[in-house]
């Protein structure tokens, strides 16, 4: 299959809420894509979906081939937005758990991650800030050679320099087989290392284009147009 | 993958689990030093060492009450907080099957009861290891217990129970689970109407066969052995049955309805 | 020296120019190994894609070439590397021409005004 992802007519509601409507999608390998919406917009129930946290209500969604499930679990590569680690548990116990479940994590680049930010195989998540823990979060994504990555809201309530860690981090860690996608409602940080960006709103794609094709057509940074395109 | 999870699981219960035991044959080999039973007969009187004796006896056994006690809320938080609560992001995107989840954490919860009934027989005999009682004699009684038929029954049908209990609080979080709030209050509204439901199911199929099979109950005369084996295998096949329900039910809402915060 | 992306025109394009200029006034001298893409890609904190096309385009007008085994490097010619400045330096003038004129400057009135900067700037 040529597309990594590929989306017909996905739909999701919940009761009476249509969070996705009628989405139609095709992403290819290598490339990194901004899902870029307002909150509420629907991307973090799109990217629930895509690791089959949630059923689709219509629709299709297929990742290299495959319908969510153990086969796109195994190439997928999931940051939630939330602290999804058990606290009690040692940086050593939790690279242990990663190693034992995905035959694609790389244990060694993990562990250099964590010590290029001072971080202990002995350490307790417990003891450790709530921005380490995050960082401790990506640094195990990023750690698998996956072939989608999937990251929302990775830049979110973080400071700037902790900001520039976690692009940087993309950045290192870019594979031209494999694709990232960030979902966010912050733009102007991450718009020079997106490849793609598609608009979301209330559940339907509103836009889909390179980053450069913007620039080029509209003379406008990705930033300022989605302003526009999403003022309130 | 299923020995994986349960090798996690295993770990992540035993840090309360060891310490617990440790108390417990600490405490069995605490009143045994303190030696109540001895202590009274040879005084005869009621004095403070008797009293320190009968409280650690009593505290004794308030610590097994609260192993067993202990044992059930673990096996409800692990299955509510590890894959229902924020940990669920991690488990559930893991390459494997939602039954297996389901599966790895019943067997735990069940390894620790069973272990919990082995600590405590332990520590009993730590207890009684006293001059006045025949250490022989308790493995002869333990091998006629054994030889009895009604004990192997009896063995699988708590077997059966542990399963199929814990199996129904594992259906009763997954249907509480399918409520958007309030979903603590609806696992357990759940669980209550699925023990009324089991105990009537069960008191209804007693009692239509206690006419022809069970004569025994509704004369109320002792049952021969082979007819107790009869009434309770009579009594494991619904349980069984009954757990083989609440995994499927579990296991659905976990396939297709699952929807994490 | 730093990246100057602006956020309003095509990052490809403009990693096009930076990287000319960082050749031009010797960052990247000449005939010097390159850093790899995931290193520019980095330090200029952009996507490795485009910055892979950005030094492409370089390839094709002869400032970089590459060699199969060790990498990429600066051209060791150094006219090509001089017309890729003069192309820079006019359209640097270029630039700077239409601004004085829409502040109404006339032709001598630029030339003087140059000339005065310049002596400025010996001091």
């Amino acid at each position: 299959m040529s597309s990594l992802l590929e989306c017909k007519n996905l739909s999701k509601s919940f009761g009476p809420v249509r969070a996705l409507d009628k989405i139609n999608l095709s992403i290819g390998r290598g490339r990194i894509v901004g899902l870029l919406g307002p909150n509420a917009s629907g991307k973090s129930t799109f990217i629930k979906i895509c690791n089959d946290l949630l059923t689709p209500t219509e629709g299709e969604i297929f990742i290299n081939g495959h319908k969510p499930g153990i086969e796109t679990k195994k190439i997928v590569s999931y940051l939630p937005d939330k602290n999804y680690l058990n606290d009690w548990m040692k940086v050593s116990d939790i690279i242990d758990f990663f190693s034992d479940f995905y035959q694609d994590f790389n244990k060694d680049k993990a562990y250099d991650m964590l010590s290029r930010l001072g971080i202990t195989a002995n350490q307790r998540l417990k003891t450790m800030s709530k921005g380490t823990k995050e960082k401790v979060q990506l640094i195990l994504v990023m750690s698998r050679e996956a072939q989608l990555y999937l990251l929302d809201e990775p830049i979110g309530g973080v400071d700037p320099a902790a900001r520039d860690y976690i692009l940087d981090t993309i950045i290192r860690n870019y594979n031209e087989n494999a694709t990232i996608i960030i979902s966010t409602h912050l733009i102007a940080d991450i718009e020079k290392i997106l490849d793609d960006v598609i608009f979301i709103r209330e559940g339907q794609i509103v836009l889909s284009k390179t980053v450069d094709d913007i620039r080029e057509e509209t003379g406008k940074s990705v930033d300022s147009l989605f302003r526009e395109v999403f003022k309130c | 993958m299923l020995a994986k999870l349960m090798k996690y699981e295993i770990k992540a219960t035993a840090r309360i689990f060891l310490p617990m035991y440790a108390v417990l044959l600490v405490f069995a080999i605490i009143n045994r030093l303190l030696n109540p039973f001895h202590t009274f007969e040879t005084q005869g009187t009621f004095n403070l060492q008797v009293l320190l004796g009968a409280l650690s006896t009593v505290l004794y056994f308030i610590l097994i009450i609260a192993v067993f006690v202990i044992a059930l809320v673990i096996s409800i938080q692990r299955f509510y907080k590890n894959l229902l609560g924020d940990e669920g992001y991690l488990m559930f995107t893991l390459p494997v099957k939602p039954w297996q989840h389901i599966i790895s954490k019943l067997l735990t919860a069940v390894m620790w009861y069973i272990l919990n009934g082995v600590l405590v027989i332990i520590s009993g005999f730590i207890l009684i290891s006293i001059p006045e009682i025949d250490f022989s004699m308790i493995i002869d009684t333990v091998k006629t217990m054994a030889m009895n038929m009604n004990f192997a029954a009896i063995l699988i049908l708590i077997l059966v129970q542990l399963a199929a209990g814990t199996l129904m609080i594992y259906d009763a979080i997954a249907l509480g689970h399918l409520f958007q709030k309030h979903r603590l209050l609806a696992s357990f509204g759940m669980y209550c109407a699925l023990y009324m439901a089991q105990q009537l199911l069960l008191s209804i199929l007693i009692l239509s066969f206690s006419f022809s099979w069970f004569q025994f109950i509704i004369r109320s005369t002792d049952p021969t052995p082979t007819q107790l084996n009869k009434f309770l295998i009579f009594i494991i096949i619904p349980g069984i049955i009954m757990g083989i329900v609440h995994f499927i039910v579990t296991n659905y809402i976990m396939n297709r309805k699952l929807n994490l915060e | 020296m730093p990246w100057d992306l602006k956020s309003d025109r095509p990052i490809y394009a403009q990693l096009i120019e930076q990287l000319e200029l960082r050749i031009c006034s010797g960052v990247y001298p000449l005939g010097s190994k390159m850093p790899s893409v995931r290193d520019l890609a980095q330090e200029a904190s952009v996507n490795p894609n485009t910055m892979q096309k950005a030094l492409s385009k370089l390839e094709e007008d002869g400032l970089i070439y590459t060699n199969r085994t060790s990498g990429r490097f600066v051209t060791e010619d150094i006219d090509v590397i001089h017309k890729a400045r003069n192309k820079l330096a006019q359209e640097q003038v270029q630039e700077f021409l239409k601004k004085m004129i829409d502040l109404g400057f006339k032709y001598n009135e630029i030339l003087s005004v140059i000339n005065e900067m310049l002596k400025e700037l010996k001091k």
